[in-house]
């Protein structure tokens, strides 16, 4: 086991095993490569991509199916080369990879980057923000009725 | 905005220093080539979209009225489970050769 001191969650104890790699980092953060998947008990569904190289760098994730159950992911062959997913297969959500929509907190709610997903090998743990090629997808969905929002 | 018909193979300058080369015609993509200084970022704009988007979340709070909202209505029986702590991590997600992942401790927060 090791622990890093993170910003927000305290002391977090993990195996190395368990570490996400982003060997192309994230766009805006191409040095950052090493991330904890952390998920919390009053805050499920969501993910919380921890950077292991900057203490402050967290984003709120959550698993795309549960922001869009229609969810049609499309890599490049590109991104499937940095996480050594193969050219041709489909992939399936779920079972091949681990696949997560980057959420904002925007003043008017919660928007979701449906455009640019972080998909994650499930076999080697390896990911990449995949922009999807030839995409409708927005990269800033609002997951909330406009209505519904308490700001 | 200016609009130029090309064929295959021709190229369009901008200024005396960037150059665009169309150099495939597809179906239904065109592949453009591009030479410009080095000092001329060159990227695909939804790649700066994505940038521009990431920069804002990461700078961004880890909790909203609006987050509170959505994580009701993702999970009508909100909160924990009786006997589970509401900070208690639940180990995630996933563990190298298809382990399964054991569960994270995280210890007190400090400060």
């Amino acid at each position: 086991m090791s622990s890093f001191e993170t910003k927000n969650f305290g002391t977090v104890s993990y195996e190395t095993g368990s570490v996400l790699e982003f060997p192309r980092g994230l766009p805006g953060f191409e040095d950052r490569r090493r991330f904890l998947a952390l998920q919390f008990a009053d805050s499920k569904p969501l993910v919380f991509l921890q950077s292991l190289e900057d203490s402050g760098l967290c984003f709120i994730t959550l698993p795309i199916l549960a922001a869009d159950p229609e969810y049609r992911l499309e890599i490049s062959p590109e991104d499937r080369e940095v996480v050594g997913l193969p050219l041709a297969a489909t992939l399936q959500i779920g079972a091949d990879v681990l696949c997560l929509t980057v959420l904002s907190l925007e003043e008017t709610g919660p928007t979701a980057n449906l455009l640019a997903p972080v998909v994650v090998n499930i076999s080697n743990l390896k990911a990449v923000q995949a922009i999807a090629p030839d995409s409708h997808y927005s990269h800033q969905q609002a997951l909330l009725p406009q209505e519904t929002v308490a700001c | 905005m200016l609009v130029m018909s090309r064929r295959e193979g021709d190229t369009i300058l901008i200024g005396d220093e960037i150059e665009i080369v169309i150099s495939h015609i597809g179906r239904s993509k065109v592949k453009v080539g591009i030479r410009a200084p080095r000092t001329v970022p060159v990227i695909a704009r939804e790649v700066k979209l994505v940038r521009d988007q990431n920069l804002a979340a990461a700078t961004g709070p880890l909790s909203s009225p609006g987050l509170t909202s959505l994580l009701s209505r993702l999970k009508p029986a909100s909160g924990a489970a009786p006997g589970e702590s509401r900070k208690a991590p639940v180990s995630p997600v996933l563990q190298r050769n298809g382990k399964p992942a054991r569960q994270y401790k995280i210890g007190e927060k400090s400060g």
